[in-house]
């Protein structure tokens, strides 16, 4: 090996070493900076979700007016003396907050559900049990995803791949009747799918009756598996179809628009100059490029369904995650609640973390660590 | 032809007849349920229920509605019924530290007694039944419910202060001028001001319900009357920590929309006074600012106590306690509202007056179609299954222990109409008071006789012990011999020992003592069942019992000693029939099924209750899901391996060691075809539990042989209904006039015996109370009033009003009607 070649391998290698180090750093800051931004995140909700200790009040009190009233109701109770009365009652009512955690001041249990939360210990709940009688968060979330997957999966990925085709097919046709009737119908997506949801129950439950008004399967559930899969399907058709109308029409928009965009590129003008056909065009030369940011939005789309939706799964009696979250949310169980938050900004922060290292690796438009410019 | 060849050829035809006869006789006395079938499932939206109701998805939606329009939805569905329940009362709650708060010295004017009886007069009750509830309610003046049994018995006491209380906003304005102007307040331009500034009260009004209309109704009528409203609407969670949570001299509330459950008839009201107007009633900020009167306070105490000696003396005392509480009026009392249970027009269900169908025991045993046996029932609930299932400290939730009913059985059952108790697993039960005490009965499966003193016999038990695992007697405990202030003895049906758990396994003696014994263990610090939520329970129990023996084991009799006392024999026996049966409250099992929690809970694998399983972080345990069922899995097979039987000491006579495989075999296939242990005696048993979906299906329990027609009475309660008549309106004053009442239920004669009394009051043309007394049994369903010269000669010309109270043993609803005629000169 001559010098000049020793030296450029030396340089090479030298830069690769450089390469490898600034990577090594972006990597580190940018996990540095999600785990910052994770638990800053998280003790918000912690503090959120017991508005800065204020819910201590309340269920302090909350447990005396149970206690009470149950002392109250009770013929023994009612036969005793004041004394007696009283320190039974406030026996009571220390056993019940004790229980509760309450003996301790928030501030330090704040910091323990903080603990808790980042370490993915996940605990247990306060008031709430899991659908088959647990207390553990760990459970109580994850018996509520099955049927949260099984729900919003396809109906995302049907709003997903079914935009990003007729968002590609309008963008090929530019102003046509169809193009201009889904940009006009795109302000219906400013209403929530639950909206839809009420008037489809509305239209083929209540007047219609060919399908039911919510919940995830007949009553009884059938007991032989293809009936019960049919059920559940039968039983999915107007939520789906809900999430479907509340979101097609601004998502092909935003599709459209953006393959448009990008259908206006230098690049591939001169594909189209060189007389290559309307598919090779989208598949080669805008489908290709836009890759990375279908993939993105498809990543991001796939975190979402972890939180469900409150609402849509209290409109269709839906038994997810989301109507799990709003009982939590309902009863200031903050073990429920901090867990399903911080496995969702744990979700949400991998995948950008992922996301960053892969575009740093793979676009050449995106130079890791470098000074001039950046990112 | 010979007759053995006659009886050759017609045997086998006999045979045949006798076959067939004898199914067709059974089938004639329907036993059990009378379905096959109930699927209990999520239904939280009201609304939709009713879409589902009037579709057929569902029969029946087990909880009480009071939307008017949803009552108005189901009213005009041809295809619908409702039951009707009165649990929920609405008040108004006033803060009455004063007259000023303590930091600010701002000004509290309902400090003043006089200020809060006038708010009787300001708010119009019958505008809030008819206007805010529209219907839905019924106008409540007075502490006492207006469908419990007492409102009836103080019908004279009740119509007087109803008429004194009547809505009278210039009454009340000329009382709160007077009162205002004593605090040192003055009226500046229709606004009322203390040290010049003006008084405002802080309204805590309920946003979730109707109160909402009542907070801003009663802010308005505040308003007119000079006073400046700050209109603080809240939650309940957030409500709470102010009204209950703060020291009411904090000054954050004056008042506040408050509301009360009933679920069950209360057959004695006379502790409401402790409880809602004196310190007595809660250790709560709120209540230790109570200050009545003396004498309310002395009379309040003594109805707690149930100091009185007879029925009269407490009639009196209650109607004094009524006048002084209106006087007091640390809470004014609005509406009672009414709940509707929708159900399809088809179904039949006995619900209970208070708790409605969720809260009845009764359902199980009455749910049906009309006049059908057999099929499917739905049931549209807003939750199920909310908590883990276990008899000892399990799920409390309504609609759980609703299920959980079904699959139990007890000593006695409420009757929904009066809250009285009948018996259920008992022949009779001989009930002895102490003399000078107010004890009565009305039902024959119970006798009462006093007696001057109740000795306890030494060899009762009185304790457990648990180092020893044995019985603690009275003799050893007190050995100077001890007494008691009731005796009662349950005599249970001859055939309870050959009833049957769900598993198959027989019920036994030992199933109760189990039981019995386990409460004492929870109590116990040394054991290692241990539970000091319940201990402090448990407490209040020990405080009163004085012993217990059995005098019979087959058929089963039982004598129990006890300080505590009921108004009604019935309770009293109701109460200690229980002591040595097998239920839980809401539930009951046998001991082999308890045995496997217990050993879970023993070596700290589970807990019974909610507090212990956090305080071990351990499961609660569930004997129908979750994380526990593989657990008590393998103690079940420990359990059987070991022939374990708890409390072995105490109970082995009643167990024998095949009795003890063949129930761990019945448990563990029962575990094996049902999926759960949840065993029970009742008229259902859990089929299937779909924990995910929220659906509890309950199957017909064959073995159980009681006639299913043994409750059906009370599907339909048979509230009396008056017609008053008399030959002429007009009344020479000082001239006799006869006046004839007719009772009837529905379209016949409503039977006298069932009648407790017919009481008639007259009121004379300014609502005063003039005549009073009982009306006369003429015969039948016909009563008479007579009113003779000398007590017409007390009314004054004008109209006048007879108002006839009519009370039923039949159902606790007082019946009314009001009869208008004129006196003359």
């Amino acid at each position: 090996m001559s010098r000049e070649q020793l030296h450029e391998a030396e340089d090479e290698a030298g830069g690769m070493l450089t390469t490898l180090r600034r990577m090594v750093l972006y990597t580190l800051r940018r996990g540095a900076a999600l785990l910052i931004t994770v638990t800053v995140g998280v003790y918000l909700t912690i503090v959120i979700a017991n508005m800065g200790g204020h819910v201590d009040e309340i269920r302090k009190a909350q447990i005396r007016e149970r206690v009470g009233a149950r002392l109250m109701a009770d013929e023994q109770v009612q036969s005793m003396s004041a004394a007696e009365r009283r320190e039974l009652m406030e026996r009571h009512v220390e056993i019940e907050s004790r229980r509760q955690g309450l003996d301790r001041p928030f501030v330090v249990r704040s910091f323990l559900y903080l603990r808790n939360a980042m370490t993915l210990n996940l605990g247990r709940a306060e008031n709430l049990t899991s659908d088959s009688g647990s207390r553990r968060v760990r459970l109580i979330l994850l018996e509520r995803l099955p049927a949260t997957l099984l729900l919003f999966a396809p109906a995302q990925m049907l709003v997903f791949f079914v935009s990003i085709f007729a968002a590609l097919y309008l963008s090929r046709r530019y102003g046509s009747w169809l193009d201009r009737l889904v940009v006009t119908l795109t302000p219906t997506s400013t209403a929530p799918a639950w909206f839809y949801g009420i008037f489809l129950i509305l239209i083929f439950a209540r007047l219609l009756g060919v399908l039911p008004f919510g919940g995830m399967v007949a009553t009884p559930p059938p007991e032989d598996t293809l009936p019960y899969v049919l059920s559940v399907a039968k039983h999915m058709i107007l939520p789906v179809g809900a999430m479907f109308i509340g979101g097609i029409f601004i998502s092909v928009y935003y599709w459209r628009t953006f393959f448009l965009i990008h259908a206006r590129e230098d690049y591939v003008e001169m594909a189209r100059a060189k007389g290559l056909s309307s598919g090779q065009i989208e598949r080669r030369y805008i489908l290709r490029p836009t890759l990375p940011t279908i993939l993105t939005s498809f990543a991001l789309s796939v975190i979402t369904l972890w939180m469900g939706s409150i609402v849509l799964e209290i409109v269709f009696r839906w038994p997810g995650l989301g109507r799990m979250l709003f009982k939590a949310i309902g009863m200031f169980d903050t073990p429920v609640i901090v867990g399903s938050v911080v496995i969702y900004a744990y979700l949400l922060a991998a995948t950008v973390f992922v996301l960053d290292v892969v575009y740093a690796i793979i676009d050449p438009r995106v130079r890791a660590g470098q000074k001039e410019g950046g990112r | 032809m010979r007759t053995d060849r006659l009886l050759e050829l017609f045997l086998p035809m006999i045979v045949i007849l006798a076959l067939v006869a004898i199914p067709n006789r059974a089938a004639g006395e329907h036993t059990g349920a009378w379905v096959d079938e109930v699927v209990i499932s999520e239904e939280e939206d009201e609304s939709r229920a009713v879409d589902r109701l009037r579709a057929g998805k569902l029969d029946l939606y087990g909880t009480g509605v009071t939307d008017r329009d949803i009552y108005d939805r189901v009213r005009e569905a041809d295809e619908l019924q409702f039951e009707m329940s009165y649990g929920n009362t609405v008040e108004l709650t006033f803060n009455p530290v004063g007259p000023t708060f303590g930091d600010g010295g701002e000004l509290n004017p309902f400090s003043v007694p006089e200020i809060r009886e006038a708010m009787n007069w300001l708010v119009d009750r019958e505008h809030i039944a008819s206007e805010i509830y529209e219907g839905l309610a019924v106008p409540r003046y007075l502490p006492i419910k207006t469908v419990f049994p007492d409102y009836a018995r103080l019908a004279g006491t009740v119509s007087r202060l109803e008429v004194r209380y009547q809505h009278d906003p210039r009454k009340a304005e000329k009382v709160i001028e007077e009162q205002m102007r004593e605090l040192g307040a003055n009226l500046q331009d229709g606004q009322w001001h203390y040290e010049g500034e003006p008084v405002e009260l802080t309204f805590l009004i309920r946003l979730d319900d109707e109160r909402r209309e009542v907070g801003d109704y009663v802010a308005n009528k505040l308003e007119d009357v000079g006073f400046e409203v700050l209109r603080d609407y809240r939650t309940a969670e957030e409500a709470s920590a102010i009204w209950i949570g703060s020291d009411p001299e904090r000054g954050k509330w004056h008042l506040y929309t408050g509301a009360w459950v009933d679920t069950v008839v209360s057959r004695d009201e006379g502790t409401i006074f402790n409880s809602f107007f004196t310190p007595r009633g809660r250790p709560d900020m709120l209540w230790q600012s109570y200050e009545p009167a003396e004498e309310f306070d002395e009379i309040a105490d003594r109805l707690g106590r149930r100091d009185y000696e007879t029925l009269e003396e407490r009639r009196e005392l209650m109607s004094e306690a009524l006048e002084l509480a209106m006087r007091d009026s640390v809470r004014i009392w609005l509406v009672d509202q009414r709940a509707i249970w929708p159900r399809r027009a088809d179904i039949e269900v006995a619900a209970d007056l208070a708790g409605g169908v969720s809260g009845s025991w009764l359902w199980p045993l009455t749910l049906r179609v009309k006049d059908k046996t057999g099929g499917q029932i739905q049931i549209g609930v807003p939750g199920i299954l909310t908590e883990p299932w276990n008899p000892v400290a399990g799920s409390n939730w309504i609609f759980d222990t609703m299920a959980m009913r079904a699959t139990a059985d007890f000593a006695t059952l409420p009757d929904p109409f009066t809250g009285l108790r009948w018996p259920q697993r008992v022949d009779k039960a001989e009930v002895e008071v102490r003399e000078g005490l107010p004890v009565t009965k009305t039902h024959d499966w119970v006798e009462l006789d006093f007696t001057p003193s109740i000795e306890v016999p030494g060899d009762a038990w009185i304790g457990w012990d648990h180092q020893q695992q044995r019985f603690i007697t009275v003799d050893e405990e007190y050995p100077d011999g001890l007494e008691a202030r009731t005796r009662t003895v349950i005599h249970y049906d001859d055939d309870l020992f050959e009833r049957k758990w769900h598993d198959g396994s027989g019920l036994s003696l030992a199933d109760g003592l189990v039981a019995f014994i386990l409460s004492f263990e929870r109590a116990d610090e040394d054991s290692p069942l241990y539970d000091e939520a319940d201990a402090a329970s448990f407490e209040s129990f020990l405080r009163d019992f004085r012993g217990i023996r059995i005098t019979e084991e087959d058929p089963l009799a039982v004598e129990v000693y006890s300080d505590q006392i009921q108004k009604d024999a019935e309770m009293i026996a109701a109460g200690r029939a229980g002591y040595l049966f097998p239920s839980f409250g809401t539930s009951a099992a046998p001991w082999h099924m308890l045995a496997i929690g217990m050993r879970a809970e023993e070596d700290e694998e589970l807990a019974f209750s909610k507090g212990k399983a956090d305080q071990l972080e351990v499961e609660h345990t569930s004997y129908i899901s979750g994380p526990s069922l593989k657990i008590l899995d393998g103690y079940r097979e420990e359990c059987a391996e070991d022939h374990y039987v708890p409390f072995e000491d105490a109970v082995e006579e009643y167990v024998d060691n095949d009795e003890v495989r063949a129930r761990y075999e019945n448990l563990s296939e029962w575990r094996e075809e049902m999926g759960h242990y949840w065993v029970g005696p009742g008229p259902f048993y859990v089929e299937e539990v779909h924990t995910r979906e929220g659906v509890l299906e309950l199957q017909k329990f064959e073995d159980y042989t009681d006639s299913s027609e043994k409750w059906l009475r009370f599907v339909e309660p048979s509230v009396p209904e008056i017609d008053v008549g008399a030959e002429n309106r007009r009344v020479p004053i000082g001239e006799r006039i006869e006046f004839e009442i007719e009772i009837m239920d529905e379209d016949n004669p409503y039977p006298a015996d069932d009648i407790e009394s017919v009481r008639y009051l007259v009121f004379d043309g300014e609502d005063r109370l003039v005549i009073q007394g009982d009306a006369e049994h003429v015969e039948d369903n016909r009563w008479r009033v007579i009113l003779e010269g000398e007590a017409t000669g007390e009314l004054e010309p004008g109209s006048n009003q007879l108002r006839v109270a009519v009370t039923s043993l039949k159902v606790a609803i007082p019946a009314f009607e009001t009869y208008r005629f004129i006196s003359v000169p």
